[in-house]
């Protein structure tokens, strides 16, 4: 065997913090609107969604938001509501018929508030509605999706249609320091998934291929603020490689695509993709302590990994714990206290042996599930905006909550 | 060449589909004007709608029930052509004969599955059946099981889920017996005793002739009540009332609808906890000069209702947030977005085709 261990290197990307929500002011916002009061309502919504935003009086002036590398415009207009994100500029020298199909394949969809529209030549995503009829839950559905959305979309629709970017948010690029260590990373990542293949082939076992892909997507998602066409990319490869519904072998194929194509992926061009952004709106979903217990503290998952453990199979064991821990990190905001025990216990079992690592993990995990989890209590998970975020990039097939 | 089997043209057959709030299943004429099918495929409703070869859809007001037998016969608005199925006279069904199963099942158009009776009278929960090996899935229920001559040997009313090939018919005799009561029948509407089989006309605890308390058959009060209907039904159904759409005739199952406005079908159902969809899949794109028609598509102009690309269907979608139907606010306003809805996909349709070469949807009704 030649890899014997994963190396978990300082992320690049940097954590995003999160002020807590105050449900209390989401049910006032609703009481509001119960009582007629449209307007105030809005603003109620608006202010417990962006705690830290001050929220203008929209019959006035506009609010305008960054979310990752898309504006979002929030305005009153007469009686109604406009939420709007630019998204592209279609030049006469573009591919436009092939970016129109696009917007009409994958970003107009049933079931969708928010569609794409196109105003003379710039396409937006768009949602408008009578204040009337815009209860606080549907704004909110709205707030929390049409700007990750509209961030998805960016750069790359530039490279693949040659149409212009329409009103964007500028990403900060990473320092000299920071790409040195991003291409290390990078490198380092896919020289390990490489490997990690080798052995996936070697011993054929579906649930090791599992959380090969879920490591192979989520440890970039971790370390690096990727954005723009590699970001895209991946996520297109991820879709295939980490499908349950495709055949193993069909899996690994895509997952050796992705791997050779990633290789050849200039230091130029990973640097253009990289870029700390801003976001109005967490892009993340928020971490409870019932998904920590689901995740680390028991159940089939755990068990499948105990019985790697006690069978030696390090690998596989420390695969999945890792994979874990970087879906939990990637993917979810935690309070300071989760989130930095979090990072320690993978930072842990970096450069570790197999064995070595797979019972770091397992300990740092049952400990973590111990102390943060829950614990028998009914979690007050807000069902009607928590965890209703899709992020492209979450292709954790183990986890479809 | 070999002569024609008589089951070969079943499309000749008077067997349609059922379609109810809860669900959809099977039924075939009796004569011109009735149709039998099972209980549990109508029931709690007393109103179904019924589906034609055309695709077009009539409605039938159920006559006769007979729960515990689950048989139902449903008379239709008008005569309808098809052929009236026969009743088998042979009293001596054996293990291994043919059967043929036709309906709809799952929805799919009219088809057939073929098998053999395992056992010509079953008892299973007290009551005989006609069992056998023949696919049934769920759409089936209601239908007629044919023997080689195409007479009907049973009616189709259940499987074992916890096991393989193993379907169940009402038996003929029993079929026919429940036909010639109804024919003797002068109330409007009437339903069996689950004891004594006697029929009861009203709402009633106890059977007016052998005393059994109804009550203790859960579901009896059911057949002679409206159902309940919740908000969201209620909205719907209003809307499209008030679209000139007949919703008895548009139902299509639980929380879903369809319809054609013009020549375009109307879908509508609810996609998860949030949303209400209205989608029509209207004209199917040409392979040029896409430019226009895509500008036109996106355009703005269309809110609060968008298209998008099906493969190469075009589609006409609109959401309604459940949030919107459970508050206090503008129904009027939402009403009116559906009938404008409805509207607009059939002027739509039309305008894709005649204006942006698109050629007519496959869901679409042909032109007159």
């Amino acid at each position: 065997m030649s890899i014997s261990a994963l190396n978990f290197a300082t992320p690049i990307r940097r954590r995003i913090e999160v002020a807590p929500r105050d449900f209390a002011r989401r049910d006032h916002a609703i009481s509001l609107f119960d009582a007629g009061q449209f307007v105030d309502s809005v603003t109620a919504t608006l202010g417990y969604l962006l705690p830290t935003t001050s929220v203008p009086d929209l019959n006035n002036d506009a609010l305008c938001l960054a979310q990752g590398s898309a504006h979002i415009h929030i305005e009153i207009q007469g009686e109604e509501l406009l939420v709007r994100a630019p998204l592209v500029t279609l030049k006469p020298e573009a591919q436009v018929v092939a970016a129109m199909r696009f917007f009409l394949t994958r970003l107009s969809a049933t079931g969708q508030l928010f569609q794409p529209r196109l105003r003379e030549q710039t396409v937006a995503l768009e949602f408008r509605e009578r204040l009337a009829l815009l209860h606080p839950l549907k704004l909110l559905e709205v707030m929390q999706r049409l700007p990750m959305e509209a961030d998805n979309h960016d750069d790359w629709l530039v490279q693949q249609f040659g149409v212009a970017m329409a009103e964007r948010q500028s990403v900060t690029g990473l320092t000299d320091a920071e790409f040195d260590a991003a291409w290390q990373l990078w490198s380092a990542h896919w020289s390990a998934v490489e490997e990690l293949m080798t052995e996936s082939r070697r011993r054929r076992q579906i649930s090791l291929l599992d959380s090969l892909g879920s490591f192979t997507v989520n440890n970039l998602v971790y370390s690096l603020p990727l954005f723009g066409p590699v970001r895209t990319r991946i996520n297109e490869c991820a879709d295939e490689f980490t499908s349950r519904d495709e055949t193993a072998t069909k899996r690994d194929n895509e997952l050796a695509k992705c791997v050779k194509e990633m290789r050849q992926v200039t230091p130029e061009a990973l640097r253009a993709c990289l870029g700390h952004s801003t976001y109005a709106i967490n892009p993340q979903h928020e971490g409870t302590p019932s998904l920590l217990t689901s995740i680390l503290g028991g159940g089939s998952r755990m068990q499948k990994t105990g019985e790697h453990r006690a069978a030696g199979r390090g690998l596989e064991a420390t695969l999945e714990l890792v994979a874990d821990y970087l879906y939990l990190l990637a993917h979810h905001s935690w309070p300071n206290e989760i989130d930095a025990a979090l990072r320690a216990g993978l930072a842990s079992a970096s450069d570790k042996p197999w064995r070595e690592a797979a019972d770091l993990l397992w300990n740092h995990a049952n400990a973590t599930a111990k102390t943060f989890g829950s614990h028998g209590d009914q979690d007050k998970d807000d069902p009607a905006d928590a965890d209703e975020l899709q992020n492209n990039f979450d292709a954790h097939p183990h986890h479809e909550h | 060449m070999q002569a024609p089997h008589p089951i070969d043209d079943i499309e000749k057959f008077g067997i349609y589909q059922v379609y109810t709030g809860l669900g959809t299943g099977s039924g075939f004429l009796i004569d011109a004007k009735h149709l039998l099918t099972n209980c549990h495929v109508t029931a709690p409703y007393r109103d179904v709608a019924v589906e034609l070869r055309d695709r077009s859809r009539i409605s039938g007001r159920v006559r006769r029930l007979h729960p515990y037998r689950d048989l139902a016969i449903v008379e239709l608005e008008r005569a309808v052509e098809g052929e009236v199925l026969v009743l088998s006279e042979n009293a001596q069904l054996r293990p291994k004969q043919p059967v043929h199963i036709l309906g709809f099942p799952v929805g799919l158009p009219l088809s057939l599955t073929e098998g053999v009776i395992s056992h010509p009278r079953q008892l299973l929960d007290e009551q005989y059946f006609l069992q056998t090996d023949a696919a049934i899935n769920p759409g089936n229920s209601g239908g007629p099981m044919l023997d080689d001559a195409r007479e009907v040997i049973a009616v189709t009313t259940c499987k074992l889920t916890q096991a393989d090939a193993v379907g169940f018919g009402i038996p003929v005799a029993d079929v026919r017996l429940f036909i010639e009561e109804f024919r003797a029948q002068t109330h409007e509407f009437g339903v069996q005793c689950p004891a004594c089989s006697d029929l009861i006309v009203t709402a009633t605890r106890y059977c007016p002739s052998c005393g059994t308390d109804l009550e203790s058959r859960h579901d009896f009060d059911e057949y002679f009540t409206a159902p309940e209907t919740d908000p969201l039904v209620n909205f719907v159904e209003s809307a499209l009332k008030a679209a000139e759409i007949n919703p008895i005739l548009a139902r299509h199952g639980s929380h879903n609808w369809s319809f054609h406005s013009g020549a375009p079908l109307v879908k509508v159902w609810c996609c998860c906890s949030e949303h209400l969809n209205f989608s029509s899949p209207l004209a199917q794109t040409p392979t040029r000069s896409l430019e226009g028609l895509f500008r036109y598509l996106l355009s703005a102009e269309h809110a609060p209702f968008a298209f998008d690309l099906n493969g190469s269907t075009v589609r006409m979608n609109h959401v309604v947030h459940i949030s919107d139907i459970f508050a206090a606010g503008d129904d009027a306003e939402l009403s009116a977005r559906v009938r404008h809805f409805v509207e607009k996909a059939a002027v739509t349709d039309q305008l894709l085709i005649q204006t942006y070469a698109c050629l007519p949807g496959p869901e679409s009704l042909p032109a007159i």
